[in-house]
């Protein structure tokens, strides 16, 4: 049994359709992320999981229970947060962690315990008696996690809980994150950052409403069709404008070097002759395999051909 | 159970974290009191009186004395010329005059119907009205006294209740009910849409917290204040203003208990219907300034005109307020109050089921 299992939903607002046949599963013990662009439908996905909006079609199970039916089941096992930060910022980290405990009914023994346990689990102690307004960004999201982990969930839905904070504070985030997965938590997490995906064992990508790919790491490398090559000089300006005119190159600057996809498999040999046609020297051209970036480009560019055709 | 305590306890960390908010609370029935105690006073008297005797008798000088026995008018001499009386109007020297024309004792010592004139200024109708009021009935002694041949029906008054006629024993107990509408509407309103705005509803929503709680717990917080705040109104009232306090202390608490239904059920109507504090707070406002306005606490409902007064009926504030100053003035019972607690007992089910059965614990 799947901790969390979407089953083909479709969520609407009037004519817009958010979410369209969405499927996922994530498992006990098990990070999933989900990636997509602002607007891609991740939030509407996720207040659908969470019964907090209806959605039309298919079918979403926690833990084997129906969230639409029987979510009294599911909500003392859930813990949720939202995309904005939803804790109470004239309460102290402990008066919101306390006041969390109470609206989930935990024991005021258990709670001393848990607590203990989640201050050192996220250094949040030493602020205990500090205003939540007054937190950093990174210790917001810590406390606003803890707030969630204090009734122990086995299904915790995180949405985009590492915006906007700092990438030390990200790293923390999520090493918290795969403590609590080693402990059996199921874990669904939306972010925007490329780079957390290594983070989740596997990674859906999400645009316009629809799953675009799903798969590990190397699932989703390998299904990378292009190729991309990367040279480490900067040639001239209408050089580099000669190359981008002359073929289907895409071509990218970063850093002193120059970035160069190509949409379908290419060889060395190749773009080493499209390179001296304009008149760029090819010294030092490599290719290198790609990364989270160029296969959601990829994939939406794809997207997009699919729904014009 | 525990998470309403949980809520509870919140909700009142956040209020008395919040020092505008506790300025609000605590200051403003403080503030309202005195102001309306002092300030709103209908009670009218030393009425400046312009006094043109053009008869100059001992009738005349008489009649103008009478005028003058008790607080009600003080008699000015005007130095205007009868031809420019309003000027002195306008000027604001004097809001009446009493004119007697000549030949006027020589008329009543003949027998024959005299006549004196009486000036009113009517801007202020509601004062215009009572300085009629008292020159009628000085007139009308004056008419006893020196035509005995006609027999006089005496009417000798009796007012109970509030024998001086003070202002404020009628306003403070309207007070202590506009109070309580107002603190528990715009508080209970608010803080369920700041936690709409601020997200934290979101996150609530997905814990096992029952939708009775939820309500319990954003509703209990403020009834506590609401019964505060007319405490400390109650309190200024009866020690400062000296309002004398007759009814059952006990019931007034009792069926402020379930005008309380009604304002807190409102509060949560407003709540689902608004997505900002601001809306929320201009909702509460409209509604507030409505309902004071149709329930008698300033104007008598008996003298709106007759569609108004049916509006009135559908307003419950009307009937806290006439309980309220029914058992604060005049120490009535439940028997005496049945109607109006029928009434408060009606509004409160209907308001407050149907703010919870809109009250949605989604988004």
């Amino acid at each position: 049994m799947n901790a969390i299992e979407v089953h083909r939903l479709s969520k609407a607002y009037g004519p817009i359709t958010a979410v369209s046949k969405f499927s996922l599963s994530v498992e006990s013990g098990e990070i999933v992320a989900l990636a997509g662009p602002d607007g891609a439908g991740k939030t509407s996905l996720f207040r659908s999981i969470c019964n907090l909006i209806d959605f039309e079609e298919g079918e979403v199970r926690i833990l084997g229970h129906d969230v639409r039916s029987e979510f009294d089941i599911i909500k003392p096992m859930l813990g949720y947060m939202p995309e904005t930060f939803s804790l109470y910022p004239d309460l102290s980290v402990e008066e919101n962690l306390k006041f969390f405990a109470g609206i989930f009914g935990v024991r005021r023994t258990d709670f001393e315990i848990r607590k203990k346990y989640l201050y050192e689990f996220s250094g949040l102690g030493a602020f205990a008696r500090r205003r939540a307004q007054h937190l950093s960004g990174g210790m917001k999201q810590k406390l606003a996690l803890c707030c969630n982990l204090i009734h122990q969930p086995k299904v915790l839905i995180l949405d985009e809980p590492t915006k906007g904070v700092d990438p030390l504070s990200r790293r923390q985030f999520w090493e918290i994150l795969k403590r609590l997965r080693d402990e059996g938590t199921a874990i669904l997490a939306a972010t925007p950052y490329m780079d957390e995906l290594n983070h989740a064992r596997r990674t859906a990508f999400m645009a316009g409403g629809r799953k675009l790919a799903e798969g590990t790491l190397q699932d989703l490398i390998a299904s990378y069709t292009g190729s991309i090559f990367v040279l480490p000089a900067l040639p001239k300006e209408e050089k580099i404008g000669l190359l981008a005119a002359s073929k289907e190159l895409k071509v990218q600057r970063v850093g002193a070097s120059l970035r160069i996809h190509a949409p379908k498999a290419m060889s060395l040999d190749e773009i080493a002759k499209s390179l001296s046609d304009a008149g760029i020297e090819s010294a030092g051209l490599r290719q290198v395999s790609p990364n989270l970036e160029d296969i959601f480009v990829e994939l939406i560019a794809r997207e997009g051909l699919e729904s014009n055709a | 159970m525990r998470s309403i305590l949980a809520l509870v306890r919140k909700e009142f960390i956040q209020v008395f974290r919040d020092p505008v908010m506790l300025r609000l609370i605590f200051v403003s029935p403080i503030i309202q009191v005195f102001l309306l105690g002092y300030a709103v006073n209908f009670d009218v008297k030393l009425i400046p009186m312009a006094l043109y005797d053009f008869d100059r008798s001992q009738l005349s000088r008489d009649l103008a004395r009478s005028f003058s026995v008790g607080d009600y008018f003080v008699i000015e001499s005007p130095r205007i010329p009868l031809q420019r009386i309003e000027d002195g109007f306008k000027q604001d020297r004097y809001r009446v005059a009493l004119v007697i024309p000549e030949g006027f004792s020589e008329r009543v010592r003949t027998g024959r119907p005299a006549e004196v004139g009486f000036w009113v200024d009517g801007t202020n109708a509601n004062s215009a009205g009572i300085a009629i009021g008292y020159a009628g009935t000085i007139v009308q002694r004056f008419n006893e006294r020196h035509l005995p041949t006609r027999i006089p029906i005496e009417m000798r008054q009796k007012i109970l209740y509030n024998p001086e006629g003070r202002s404020v024993y009628f306003m403070v107990p309207g007070i202590v009910a506009t109070l309580l509408t107002t603190i528990t509407v715009m508080l209970t309103s608010m803080a369920i849409v700041r936690e709409r705005e601020v997200g934290t509803l979101e996150q609530i929503m997905v814990t096992p917290i029952s939708k009775t709680a939820l309500i319990l717990g954003k509703t209990i917080p403020f009834a506590i204040l609401g019964f505060l705040e007319i405490s400390a109104a109650l309190a200024l009232g009866t020690a400062w203003f000296r309002i004398p306090f007759i009814g059952s202390k006990v019931l007034l608490y009792g069926l402020a208990l379930i005008y309380l239904l009604t304002a807190l059920g409102v509060g949560m109507l407003i709540s689902t219907l608004c997505r900002t504090q601001q809306q929320a707070m201009f909702f509460g406002w409209f509604f507030t300034l409505f309902t004071i306005l149709t329930s008698g606490f300033v104007t008598p409902i008996e003298n709106m005109p007759s569609i108004v007064q049916h509006i009135t009926l559908a307003n419950p504030l009307r009937y806290f307020i006439k309980i309220v100053r029914g058992i604060m003035m005049k120490g009535a019972g439940v028997g005496d109050l049945y109607p109006e607690i029928l009434a408060m007992v009606a509004f409160g089910i209907i308001i407050f089921t149907s703010a919870s059965l809109t009250f949605s614990k989604r988004l």
